[in-house]
């Protein structure tokens, strides 16, 4: 199971001036940021994110991350 | 047609019903647009021959602003959305007192070499020159709807109002690139073909999470340019391969310069670094240091209240830029780095001193030097390498940076060390950090 701590751990390194622990954690990344989150997620967990799947809601927390990972890991088996 | 307000006022008896811009799900047609800048150019009317600073909202509003200022014979100043509140009463005051000749449309800030923000002043002709060295080059034309995401105060996307309105075509305004699905639902939205100007990162981000949908609406996009910053050739080949139809841009162009040239890469050779052949109201060529010059009638007036700066890159109806290049047995331009310390990030350009000099005004900062880091997506930020006594708050620090510097200029990543390396006559070796 994905935790909101894999993410962190996974995320701090490459967004060091977002506050990663906000309940609107889109709200407080810009484009390239979003895009940042993606990619690592896509590289990390082998899996294909969309354009669909880059929502406020999927973006709205660390944990909000974690279930579209473990989403996406369900889709692949 | 001497101003693009004299072309505002054609489109709006031409084409009165034509939707001009669209924003947040609200429309202006021509008509109503010229109506809304002539009554806001009676509240600009007592600043005539002077400066107007007004922040970029990033809506139609911005727009208004722009062309309602110019309307009233003022000069319109625009900053950063997210410009300090210090910076913009600065900017101010020093651009109150001056009295400007009616040929001074605009003052863009810029970053300038030595680290200080300049004031690009640019004429009504350059507008035009710029105008119609876009509509010659990459065919605007009425029926385009182009879609604006990035800052309308910079040139890349200020730029692209011109042909717009020179053509009578339409602006989709979005606020920018965060929202990828409003990027695609501006695609949609259109009745004929789009239009688009997206910096390198931006594209690398549509070909990472977009391409599906990309592809799916690939038949819409009738061109894209980009510029500002260099775009790799992976996606350079990624993005011809993805819109096989699509004209693909990459521009010469800067604050200083105006639009000089453009190269269509979707031309079947796809060349890295190359940006084509001059427009039509411009020239280049390369000086014997291996710079680019260029001349023309979209270069800037000068540099605003900086007469010295003014003769360092602008003598004989020639602007010596910072960009080294060459140009091809074709005639076309290539570019292949700069000579300056400028940084490069995000198609945004940043004086390290600029960056340093506020960073130092922190008391725990005994030393540092601002450097170019690799990024993922996108290439270039800024890193700031730090000496101090005890620990560093990174956040903290950003936090101040962002209280005193335009955002694009705040580093990404942070980092302690022993020390900055310097040379024997005690300058930064910034050298050393490349």
């Amino acid at each position: 199971m994905i935790t909101k701590e894999d993410i962190r751990s996974l995320l701090e390194d490459a967004l060091p001036l977002v506050n990663l622990d906000s309940e609107f954690l889109f709200s407080e990344l810009d484009s390239l940021e979003v895009t940042t989150i993606l990619m690592m997620l896509s590289e990390k967990y082998d899996i294909v994110l969309e354009a669909e799947d880059a929502t406020p809601k999927n973006l709205k927390t660390l944990e909000s991350l974690a279930a579209l990972v473990e989403k996406k890991l369900g889709e692949k088996e | 047609m001497n101003t693009l307000e004299d072309f505002l006022k054609r489109d709006a008896s031409l084409y009165p019903d034509k939707i001009a811009i669209f924003c947040q799900g609200n429309r202006l047609t021509y008509a109503q647009l010229y109506g809304l800048v002539c009554s806001r150019s009676s509240e600009f009317l007592p600043f005539k021959g002077k400066a107007v600073v007004f922040p970029n909202t990033q809506d139609a509003d911005f727009i208004i602003t722009y062309l309602a200022i110019h309307m009233a014979g003022a000069v319109a100043v625009p900053l950063e959305k997210d410009c300090p509140e210090d910076r913009f009463l600065h900017i101010q005051k020093e651009v109150s007192d001056t009295t400007f000749e009616d040929a001074i449309a605009d003052i863009l800030f810029t970053t300038g070499t030595t680290g200080k923000s300049k004031g690009v002043m640019i004429g009504h002709q350059a507008i035009l020159a710029d105008g119609e060295n876009l509509i010659e080059a990459q065919g605007f034309n009425n029926d385009t709807t182009f879609i604006i995401s990035g800052p309308m105060n910079h040139i890349g996307c200020l730029s692209k109002i011109f042909p717009v309105i020179m053509c009578g075509a339409t602006l989709y305004i979005l606020e920018g690139m965060k929202d990828i699905n409003a990027f695609f639902d501006a695609i949609s939205w259109a009745e004929g073909k789009v239009a688009t100007f997206l910096v390198p990162a931006s594209i690398h981000m549509l070909l990472f999470y977009g391409s599906k949908k990309l592809r799916q609406l690939a038949h819409k996009i009738d061109f894209i340019e980009t510029g500002a910053a260099p775009i790799t050739h992976t996606d350079m080949s990624k993005l011809c391969e993805m819109l096989p139809t699509t004209r693909l841009y990459n521009t010469y162009a800067s604050t200083e310069t105006g639009i000089i040239a453009t190269y269509n890469y979707n031309d079947g050779r796809c060349t890295e670094g190359c940006l084509g052949k001059a427009m039509k109201n411009s020239r280049f060529f390369i000086t014997e240091k291996g710079t680019i010059a260029c001349q023309g009638q979209t270069l800037m007036s000068g540099y605003f209240g900086e007469e010295e700066m003014t003769r360092k890159v602008l003598r004989d109806n020639t602007l010596y830029s910072s960009d080294l290049g060459n140009i091809d047995d074709e005639g076309m331009l290539h570019i292949l780095g700069r000579e300056d310390d400028v940084i490069n990030t995000g198609g945004f350009k940043v004086a390290p001193s600029e960056v340093e000099s506020v960073a130092l005004e922190r008391p725990e900062i005994s030393d540092c030097i601002c450097i170019a880091a690799p990024h993922p997506i996108i290439g270039t930020v800024l890193k700031l390498l730090i000496v101090s006594d005890g620990d560093i708050d990174k956040k903290g620090i950003a936090r101040y940076l962002q209280s005193k510097l335009e955002s694009y200029k705040v580093p990404f990543f942070y980092e302690k060390v022993e020390c900055i390396h310097r040379t024997f006559n005690g300058k930064i070796d910034r050298k050393f950090y490349r």
